[in-house]
């Protein structure tokens, strides 16, 4: 895995995050906040992305777990023949955002899905983000449709 | 979710979009993580001086594993970050670094010390390497002389 941190863990950067969702959105429009999230997950996770290219999913499964346990967050991955289901049942990033007492940005879980849609440009994969509750969701990566590798 | 520990990674492209857009779109962004900042900085600051800005980067010291030493004096405090983790990690980075990366921590810092009626000096050293020296005074003079004396004092 290209990242793996240690030690402790600053959660209230999630804070930063809603923060600057609300800023973004407000003055530059919700295209730019997705512009900015997919770039973030076709470039910073540009090894989970390659990874895909080559048919090789099990970085991203590596991150999602090794994420979510620094975080504390409940989550299940499930794998089946032809997809991965990563369940959030509750999300470490939305706990974050109300523990701190911020109202949480109508776009602020919009990182998700255009984080996975970066990470998955042009690799044969695609990623489909279910909200399923404020804290919970669904993210479901499956071979596109027309993929023939 | 973008783990907490990738932030500055995403921090780092919204830095690069909006320096796209102008100089003044960057510098009022970091006013608004600067306001952000004052949910968790503002009321300490202003009621324990100089200890309470000692107590709260005392804390993020731990929180971010910063390799930093905090000198405390009778009149100012010196933050002396040996090893920036916020740097280190956008340097550590798949996407490119934003060249002024280090210049967010002076622009959110600053405006914040100075509501609370502290005079703040930030020598970034070098924009290349995760170090710096973040000071804060309680008299302007000595501030102005502190900043004098900087590498690379941020504006």
């Amino acid at each position: 895995m290209r990242y793996r941190d240690t030690g402790n863990v600053h959660l209230d950067f999630h804070g930063a995050v809603n923060t600057t969702v609300n800023y973004i959105v407000k003055n530059f429009g919700i295209e730019a906040l997705h512009e900015i999230f997919f770039r973030t997950g076709r470039d910073v996770y540009k090894s989970i992305r390659e990874n895909l290219s080559r048919g090789d999913y099990s970085e991203l499964v590596e991150h999602w777990a090794y994420y979510f346990d620094r975080e504390k967050g409940k989550y299940r991955i499930i794998r089946e023949k032809d997809r991965v289901i990563l369940h959030v049942d509750e999300c470490p990033a939305v706990r974050q955002v109300k523990r701190l007492g911020l109202d949480l940005s109508p776009h602020f879980c919009d990182q998700t899905e255009h984080v996975n849609r970066g990470m998955c440009h042009n690799t044969g994969f695609e990623m489909e983000t279910v909200k399923t509750g404020e804290c919970s969701c669904i993210q479901t990566l499956r071979r596109t449709k027309h993929d023939t590798k | 979710m973008i783990p907490s520990d990738h932030f500055v990674r995403f921090y780092n492209e919204v830095f690069k979009f909006l320096e796209d857009q102008g100089e003044e779109h960057l510098r009022n962004y970091w006013l608004e993580i600067s306001r952000h900042q004052e949910l968790h900085c503002l009321e300490l600051f202003k009621t324990k001086g100089l200890k309470g800005m000692v107590e709260y980067w005392t804390h993020i010291k731990d929180e971010e594993n910063c390799d930093m030493t905090i000198h405390e004096f009778a009149d100012h405090v010196e933050f002396e970050m040996n090893k920036c983790p916020s740097l280190s990690k956008v340097l550590d980075n798949d996407a490119t670094p934003m060249e002024r990366y280090c210049d967010h921590c002076a622009g959110w810092c600053m405006p914040l010390i100075k509501k609370t009626g502290f005079f703040p000096v930030f020598d970034i050293v070098s924009r290349k390497e995760p170090r710096c020296k973040f000071m804060v005074f309680k008299d302007r003079e000595d501030a102005e002389k502190a900043e004098k004396k900087a590498v690379l004092p941020a504006k």
